[in-house]
């Protein structure tokens, strides 16, 4: 029984006791630029029309409902 | 708040939601349903929101808990049947910054789901520690230790631990933050 191997086997817990291995801050920052690359090449990807006509859609919804209970009011 | 208020903070926050959706659950297609789900949800409960805080914070808590609850098992499926988005989405930009960018997208897509949502958080979202171990409900400690194993994963399947083979990745690393630059603009 090895009991490095069975440790290195356990589960991810989020456990912050484990030895931290430090990266070469170039490979660091390397993998920043891709993470940024790859999000912000869906950030700046056009919005589909559907979330816009979504959030007007219950805009208007809502306002008509403010209407109509004014109305009542009336 | 007022409602337009409400509405055009919440579509300010539409593509960094998507970016984030598309993160998570592998597939542009999946990421969208997902943005629907949390825009009707944030809508009903807007009043929830408490202005002053962070939108996108409180967004991101909406879409994780969304796609935790009812995505997951769906993203997995898509993934199997059409591959991952990484795979699919074509990306503008010179060919060699599209190819850099699929392969990091595939490297991304195999870490851990706990590993990848804290590293995109941390690394490319403009959330702070803090806000990640909020959104996920766990401790900085937590956070910060995932993000370590995260780019140590990275680096392993990119196979750019070894500093021999930083130089094509300098290279291409180069290439993508120009491409990023150019949209991002100044």
């Amino acid at each position: 029984m090895n009991m490095t191997d069975s440790a290195a086997a356990a589960p991810d817990d989020g456990a912050d006791f484990e030895p931290e291995v430090m990266l070469d801050p170039r490979v660091q920052e390397s993998i920043g630029r891709s993470l940024k690359a790859h999000y912000d090449d869906i950030v700046n990807a056009p919005v589909p029309d559907k979330f816009l006509v979504l959030l007007a859609q219950l805009e208007a919804t809502e306002h008509r409902a403010a209407g109509a209970s004014t109305d009542e009011l009336n | 708040m007022s409602s337009t208020d409400f509405k055009d903070g919440l579509i300010k926050e539409i593509p960094n939601l998507r970016a984030f959706a598309a993160s998570l659950s592998g597939s542009m297609q999946l990421a969208d349903d997902l943005v629907q789900d949390t825009l009707l949800k944030a809508w009903g409960n807007s009043e929830k929101f408490e202005p002053g805080t962070s939108l996108r914070a409180w967004l991101f808590t909406i879409l994780r808990n969304t796609y935790y609850s009812l995505y997951r098992k769906r993203g997995r499926e898509v993934q199997d049947s059409e591959g991952t988005y990484a795979e699919r989405m074509a990306t503008p930009g010179n060919q060699e910054s599209h190819l850099d960018l699929a392969d990091f997208r595939k490297a991304l897509a195999k870490l851990p789901e706990e590993q990848r949502e804290v590293l995109i958080m941390v690394g490319a979202t403009g959330l702070s520690y803090e806000e990640t171990a909020e959104i996920c409900g766990v401790a900085i400690g937590t956070i910060k230790s995932r993000v370590n194993r995260a780019r140590t994963k990275l680096a392993e399947l990119l196979s750019i631990g070894g500093l021999e083979d930083l130089g094509p990745d300098r290279k291409s690393a180069a290439a993508m933050q120009r491409v990023g630059s150019e949209i991002v603009g100044p």
